[in-house]
């Protein structure tokens, strides 16, 4: 066991095979310590799936299984049916990419909430197949490039929009549903700790950048999900029961083009009078969103700005202070 | 009987991921801008981190490490360090000169004492010329470490220019008595009355002491010659005046009488002095400056004006009348009174050589009338009985500081350059090679801090008060205990980390360990993606590539 750092229990720990930057394996571990390793974790085939368990060496501190790439939700329904009957109440986890999640286990996942299983699904979103190498998913936002929607004399990369997904869930009459991503840890903390005193299906969509796919700089991960929100193209809400409860305010609208030009999938964009138009609509889509969620003038708690601080000492830290490991080192 | 299947899955500790990096990062301490311009090199970052947790007394040894005038400099200095600081580029600079003085003025309230650091008696005796920031400054720093010091100054009180230039409206004399009698404290032998070279001679300095100090300051002003322009009598005295002096007689308790209207004459700090104490004496005053006025374009000429900023600002709201780029081309005189000054626009004021030789340009004559002109046009030293003295240098034992060395005539700058001459002394008599911070003195500039991660707050000021003009009672209060507080906390704490964990949650790699006071980076497994790098607010963490 892996118990180098005293403030925290690293789930998901260091030796996995991510790539250089990956917001994928950074949502994880700040996920999984915010949850502890008394959960059962179950993971739909992806990237996370294979960089964490290459060549019989497991990252996972917690107990993991894989499961097929459609069946992850049904896997967990299963696992939690199984704890009930036996009157145990570990919580269980299901990790899954956006295929996992919008395309190919969709269905199950659906029938996971409509069954009402006390389960939280956790969507780690890096909206392509980034594992096989960079195929659009119905996650991949309008307008970018990816091996099977490469610009050119048809369209300007996918041509498609980006599958609603979370009003797709909450559609289901969810007790929760919210979208948070990796550069707002405190607004994770809080849905994590929030989704995790909820008894039912919940579900968590997290924005998670990844270099290789997005094609940016690795040391922008976390600076190109904030913008993803500032801009207003993924915005910061929760929903209860299918009702709107929360949202991240915006302290300012950043203009999209500021998202775009680090990531190379959009780069066509900024060549040609047709990208000129992509980038309008990607900007007239950011709107829309920020007038459909009132992230502009709704009265919240934090904003973007607030929502990021630092302070000295830190601002809070994960489910598995020094009293969790201590005692994992006592049984030992 | 199915066979019991048992397989432990190995852990991906065991791949150490840290061989694929091609740079990777180093935590380091920089020095921060505020310290770098500081002319007496005060770790304005670490006291005012002390500041932050409320631990004062902490906060306030270790601002007196280089400055043991922390009251009197909170409300003198002209504060390089805020120009300097980061914070402007976010919402203004700290208030840093306010924190220094609401510690300085904690301290003289509780009675905190210096500490001795050594208590072990040294043997080499010092002789300090001169009782103002330079000599205490360094004697401070000698007498704590063990060192027998004597200060020798002409006059009958200690303090130098603090006492006998600086107008009580900014500095209360009795803020500037507590800080030399806490500085005395320390065991330091002090002789008034004892000019060098007229009542104690130089061969007797030198017979007794194994090393000496020249703080002799600038106590002679530089005059106005008439003979330049068309002078055409003898000028009383009570009509014309040096700053210095006229300070100095004012700060001597003198009782002055004021004609109706004075003219000043220089565009520095003792000008700008002069001009608010003739207005608190009831003069309405011209202050005839002849450079430019502050500002980017000016300042890129090199043209601006010497005095401070907001010193003008305060001037011009006590209402002294401020006319730039004027030459006096000369007194005007009924008899023996002033009637006022012929002033011109001035084209330069010295020479390529530096020599004060001005250009006033024929046609702009204007009539400024005034029954006093004082000149604060500059001041030199005093070598007068130091004729061996001024000739020797360290090589002799004989260091010399404050602004009898300086060109930046700043009562910090004095400061400074006491502590630098007492740390160079005792690596001399130690035989040692003179450091001064081991810190990294690494420039870290807002662009390589990330600004949004800290919340904007306004700047604290301390109260003006409102009869400003009725005397010489003290203008700019110190913080309100809840504002200090504050005010502290805005410090961005740059290039030194403040443990806001921000590397510790975004390494994607767990390779950032979290420790009791800091962290640690483990690079078994650091793939060198920059994530922390890149995310760290006030710019502690360098990427370095790898080498090997």
């Amino acid at each position: 066991m892996d118990r180098r750092d005293p403030f925290r229990h690293n789930v998901l720990t260091s030796g996995h095979r991510a790539c250089s930057g990956c917001g994928e394996a950074m949502a994880a571990r700040m996920v999984s310590d915010l949850i502890g390793p008394d959960a059962i974790y179950i993971n739909a085939t992806g990237c996370l799936q294979v960089f964490t368990t290459h060549n019989q060496q497991s990252a996972w501190q917690a107990p993991w299984i894989h499961s097929v790439f459609a069946n992850a939700a049904a896997v967990a329904s299963g696992v939690e049916a199984a704890l009930r009957a036996q009157r145990k109440k570990t919580p269980v986890v299901v990790q899954a990419g956006d295929g996992g999640t919008f395309d190919i286990g969709l269905q199950c996942l659906s029938g996971m909430i409509e069954r009402g299983h006390d389960v939280l699904f956790v969507c780690y979103d890096n909206e392509a197949y980034m594992n096989t190498g960079v195929q659009r998913s119905s996650s991949t936002p309008h307008a970018v490039h990816t091996t099977t929607s490469p610009p050119g004399r048809v369209s300007q990369g996918k041509r498609h929009l980006k599958k609603d997904l979370i009003s797709i869930i909450a559609a289901h009459n969810m007790p929760y549903a919210a979208t948070a991503t990796i550069a707002y840890f405190p607004d994770l903390k809080a849905k994590v700790e929030k989704a995790m005193g909820i008894t039912g299906p919940r579900f968590l969509h997290l924005l998670s950048p990844c270099p290789l796919g997005w094609a940016h700089d690795s040391a922008l991960s976390v600076s190109v999900s904030r913008l993803a929100v500032e801009t207003g193209l993924f915005p910061l809400v929760e929903l209860e029961h299918g009702e709107l409860t929360g949202v991240m305010r915006l302290a300012e609208q950043k203009p999209v083009e500021a998202y775009l030009r680090p990531q190379g999938r959009f780069k066509h964009l900024f060549d040609s009078k047709e990208g000129g138009v992509e980038l309008r609509h990607l900007q007239a889509l950011a709107d829309a969103r920020i007038r459909r969620y009132g992230l502009l003038e709704t009265d919240t708690q934090w904003d973007t700005h607030s929502a990021m601080q630092s302070a000295r000492h830190g601002r809070g830290g994960y489910a598995s202070p020094m009293s969790t490991v201590e005692a994992l080192n006592s049984d030992a | 009987m199915t066979p019991k299947l048992e397989i432990e899955p190995g852990s991906s500790n065991a791949y150490h991921t840290g061989a694929w990096r091609t740079q990777q990062p180093v935590y380091y301490d920089k020095w921060p801008p505020c310290s770098q311009t500081c002319p007496a090199s005060e770790d304005i970052q670490s006291w005012l981190a002390h500041a932050t947790e409320q631990q004062w007394q902490a906060a306030w040894r270790k601002l007196t490490e280089r400055n043991p005038f922390p009251a009197t400099m909170g409300r003198i200095c002209y504060h390089p360090c805020e120009s300097a600081c980061n914070r402007k580029h976010l919402d203004s600079a700290v208030n840093i000169h306010a924190m220094e003085r609401y510690l300085g003025d904690m301290a003289l309230v509780q009675g905190w004492r210096h500490q001795v650091l050594h208590e072990t008696p040294q043997v080499q005796r010092v002789a300090i010329i001169g009782a103002g920031p330079a000599g205490l400054s360094c004697a401070f720093q000698l007498a704590r470490r063990g060192y027998p010091v004597t200060i020798f100054d002409a006059q009958a009180t200690p303090g130098g220019t603090l006492r006998s230039g600086i107008p009580s409206y900014r500095l209360p004399k009795s803020v500037l008595a507590s800080e030399i009698d806490a500085i005395l404290a320390l065991g330091i032998e002090l002789r008034l009355n004892s000019r060098v070279g007229v009542e104690v001679s130089e061969s007797d300095l030198l017979d007794a002491f194994d090393a000496t100090f020249l703080a002799i300051g600038t106590q002679r002003p530089r005059l106005y010659s008439e003979s330049s322009g068309q002078d055409n009598g003898t000028t009383p005295s009570h009509s014309v005046m040096s700053g210095i002096d006229f300070l100095y007689r004012l700060n001597r308790g003198e009782a002055m009488q004021l004609p109706k209207q004075v003219a000043v004459v220089g565009g520095g700090n003792t000008a700008i002095d002069v001009a608010r104490c003739a207005r608190r004496l009831g003069a309405a005053v011209t202050l005839l400056c002849p450079q430019d006025p502050h500002g980017s374009h000016h300042h890129d000429l090199g043209t601006e004006m010497p005095a401070s900023q907001q010193e003008v600002v305060e001037a011009e709201t006590e209402g002294v009348n401020l006319r730039y780029r004027v030459g006096v081309r000369r007194l005007v005189r009924s008899g023996e009174h002033l009637s006022g000054v012929e002033i011109a626009h001035v084209d330069r004021v010295h020479d390529r050589h530096g020599h004060f030789n001005p250009v006033l340009f024929a046609g702009t004559e204007e009539f400024i009338p005034a029954g006093l002109a004082i000149f604060a046009i500059g001041q030199e030293a005093d070598w007068q009985g130091l004729g061996y003295l001024s000739q020797v240098g360290e090589a002799e034992g004989v260091w010399i500081g404050g602004d009898a060395a300086s060109q930046a005539k700043l009562a910090v700058t004095a400061v400074g350059s006491g502590y630098k001459a007492a740390m160079s002394m005792m690596a001399t008599f130690k035989n040692e090679a003179l450091l001064f911070d081991a810190r990294k003195k690494t420039k870290i500039t807002y662009k390589k801090m990330q600004l949004h991660y800290y919340p904007k707050q306004s700047r604290h000021e301390g109260k003006v008060s409102e009869a400003r003009l009725s005397g010489f009672t003290e203008v700019v209060k110190g913080l309100v205990d809840d504002n200090a507080k504050h005010e502290a906390k805005r410090c961005l704490s740059c290039g030194v980390c403040f443990e806001c964990d921000n590397c510790w949650h975004f390494c994607p790699d767990a390779a950032v360990i979290k420790k009791e006071g800091g962290y640690t980076i483990d690079y078994d497994y650091c793939k060198g993606c920059g994530i922390c790098a890149q995310e760290c607010p006030c710019g502690h963490i360098e990427m370095e590539p790898v080498t090997d």
